[in-house]
């Protein structure tokens, strides 16, 4: 149940810099291309990510050990998996809307759109496959959702600035996009000698 | 009607019980043929560590296991045999260790003098596809067979471990961790056993 | 008005691909291209599931009650690439363990509830399974289109054939992430030059 070796921190920030979501896993590229127009917005989508990632790592990690492992429902663990998110989701926005009004201003319309997130169900899917114990797989949601907002928050700066510039005809939009976020992703391999497994 | 709670709560649970009827039906009609393809990769695997042919039907490799290979326990440590003619010809170790992203297992076959790698191969590891997943490949595992191993010194990549193997190209990470773990193998369990 | 069977193809495989033109379902195929058998297995496991919860969706359509659409096209399709993946363990066990976690990841590929939404929830069965069927067909294009380039000049093989016959040095980077969005940006950019010369969207 519980895989020693991997340090959580490693994890974490490996999940962040070198393994992100975006740039190395492809997660999430839905709304990371069509929201990330304007940097304020992009900002507020990343943020209401992370904040779903965290709790839904964490529940779907209660899920799958306390009752798809026990149960022997594994071939069931997708439909489980991809309801507690949208439930969480709608959890979320409830309380979000009693508790803190202005944050739900500010993120509400965002959140039904996570739902259908990869970078969301992704996170499940690798923590169950790698087999991370609890303290593993809090960091990696934690890690990924930060990871995320600070991939779909870059592309959106540069977009900003890219509106002043003129472009190839075509490449306006999401090709353009799609060449920065492989320049990026070329950046962000230079992580990779950071931290070493070995 | 169409819109009422009593209809949508139905709906749903009469939707729910069709698919997960549906589903059950397809795991239990696969479920053996999944446990038995799972036998087999497993006994595939230990065959392709002692080089004996791995080709054939399926209960023809099993049956060459059966014939070959037994399970057994050495220095406290289980692992598999491979006699013939009650002679040990080599012995397959199973290892289990951080990759870059979850466990990496799968055995190391060793001759019984412990001096001579036969085989290495993966049984499972959550590795990328197409990069790190490539330690799955022939070309990676091929080379350390017949690899000669002495106590004290360690497996290196390149020209550190006189060239015989190689990392894989844009997977450093996931090739560095199968060294250690293969180094930590060769340390603390292959060199502990205690050979007749 | 409806769609003739033709209009649907060449809608879905050409004018508006999912991938290239709608920029949809991007997420969670890209990750194997590298390999064309990969990409041709995730692809044919999505063209399945989008052709067969469009299918159910269409033949439901009258019956889902509104509010619980959503949930209930989730269900479907999770239904679906569940099977799409016991079939996979059950008899193609080595790809499935190449690709991991990348076939649940089919849920929450875009274009399968894109599909659903715009089209199987107004349109009759049959034609809504082809709208699934050619919708997959052409985003299975595409991932192979990327998969050619990124195998060939990566590993200098082709659906694992060795086609590197010059000797050629292979290039590391098509086989990482980058390439990939390099790839798929300049097929926009072209795609994008053919469908609307001279008018630029956005």
């Amino acid at each position: 149940m519980f895989t020693d070796g991997i340090n959580p921190l490693i994890i974490f920030f490996a999940s962040i810099l070198t393994s992100n979501m975006i740039l190395s896993n492809f997660l999430g590229m839905c709304s990371y291309i069509s929201i990330s127009g304007e940097y304020k917005t992009a900002s507020s989508l990343g943020k209401s990510v992370t904040l779903v990632m965290v709790f839904t790592t964490i529940l779907n990690f209660g899920v799958y050990k306390l009752i798809i492992v026990p149960l022997g429902l594994e071939y069931l663990q997708y439909i489980l998996f991809i309801i507690i998110i949208a439930a969480t989701v709608q959890i979320i926005e409830m309380a979000m809307d009693r508790l803190l009004p202005d944050l739900h201003v500010k993120l509400g319309i965002f959140l039904p759109l996570i739902t259908v997130n990869c970078a969301i169900l992704g996170t499940t899917l690798f923590m169950v496959i790698r087999d991370y114990n609890f303290v593993q797989s809090l960091l990696f949601g934690l890690g990924s959702g930060l990871g995320w907002w600070l991939a779909i928050s870059a592309l959106a700066a540069i977009r900003e600035q890219m509106a002043k510039t003129k472009l190839p005809k075509g490449l306006e939009g999401p090709g353009i996009a799609f060449i920065i976020t492989g320049i990026m992703a070329l950046a962000f391999i230079g992580f990779s000698g950071i931290f070493t497994i070995t | 009607m169409k819109n009422s709670y009593v209809y949508t709560v139905v709906f749903m649970l009469v939707v729910s019980a069709v698919f997960t009827l549906l589903l059950a039906g397809a795991n239990s009609f696969y479920k053996p043929k999944i446990e038995e393809n799972e036998l087999l990769a497993e006994r595939t695997a230990i065959l392709y560590v002692f080089d004996i042919d791995q080709s054939g039907s399926a209960a023809e490799v099993l049956k060459r296991f059966d014939d070959n290979i037994k399970d057994t326990e050495l220095s406290g440590i289980s692992l598999y045999e491979y006699s013939e003619q009650g002679e040990t010809i080599a012995y397959a170790v199973p290892f289990t260790g951080a990759g870059l992203w979850g466990s990496i297992s799968g055995y190391l076959g060793v001759s019984p003098e412990l001096d001579e790698i036969t085989g290495l191969v993966f049984t499972s590891h959550s590795e990328t596809p197409g990069l790190g997943g490539r330690i799955d490949e022939l070309e990676y595992k091929e080379q350390y067979r017949g690899l000669v191993i002495d106590a004290g010194s360690k497996l290196a990549y390149g020209e550190d471990g006189g060239g015989q193997i190689d990392a894989i190209t844009g997977a450093t990470s996931t090739s560095n961790a199968v060294l250690k773990i293969l180094n930590e193998l060769l340390d603390e369990t292959i060199s502990r056993l205690e050979v007749a | 008005m409806a769609e003739t069977i033709k209009e649907v193809i060449s809608r879905n495989v050409w004018k508006e691909n999912q991938g290239l033109r709608q920029i949809l379902g991007i997420c969670s195929s890209l990750a194997v291209t590298n390999l064309m058998t990969n990409s041709m297995v995730m692809g044919l496991g999505l063209t399945f599931v989008t052709a067969f919860s469009s299918l159910t969706i269409s033949l439901l359509r009258n019956a889902i009650p509104h509010r619980i659409r959503m949930i209930v096209q989730t269900l479907i399709i999770a239904s679906y690439v569940i099977l799409v993946d016991i079939f996979l363990q059950a008899n193609f066990t080595d790809i499935s363990k190449a690709l991991g976690p990348y076939v649940g990841l089919i849920i929450t590929n875009c274009i399968i509830m894109g599909r659903a939404e715009a089209f199987a929830q107004k349109n009759t069965p049959v034609l809504s399974m082809l709208d699934g069927l050619f919708a997959g067909v052409g985003y299975t294009i595409v991932l192979l289109i990327i998969a050619f380039f990124r195998e060939l000049l990566g590993f200098g093989t082709l659906f694992g054939f060795d086609v590197n016959f010059i000797g050629f040095e292979t290039w590391t980077i098509m086989v990482m992430a980058p390439a990939a969005f390099f790839l798929i940006g300049t097929l926009i950019w072209i795609t994008s030059n053919i469908f609307a010369p001279g008018k630029s969207k956005k």
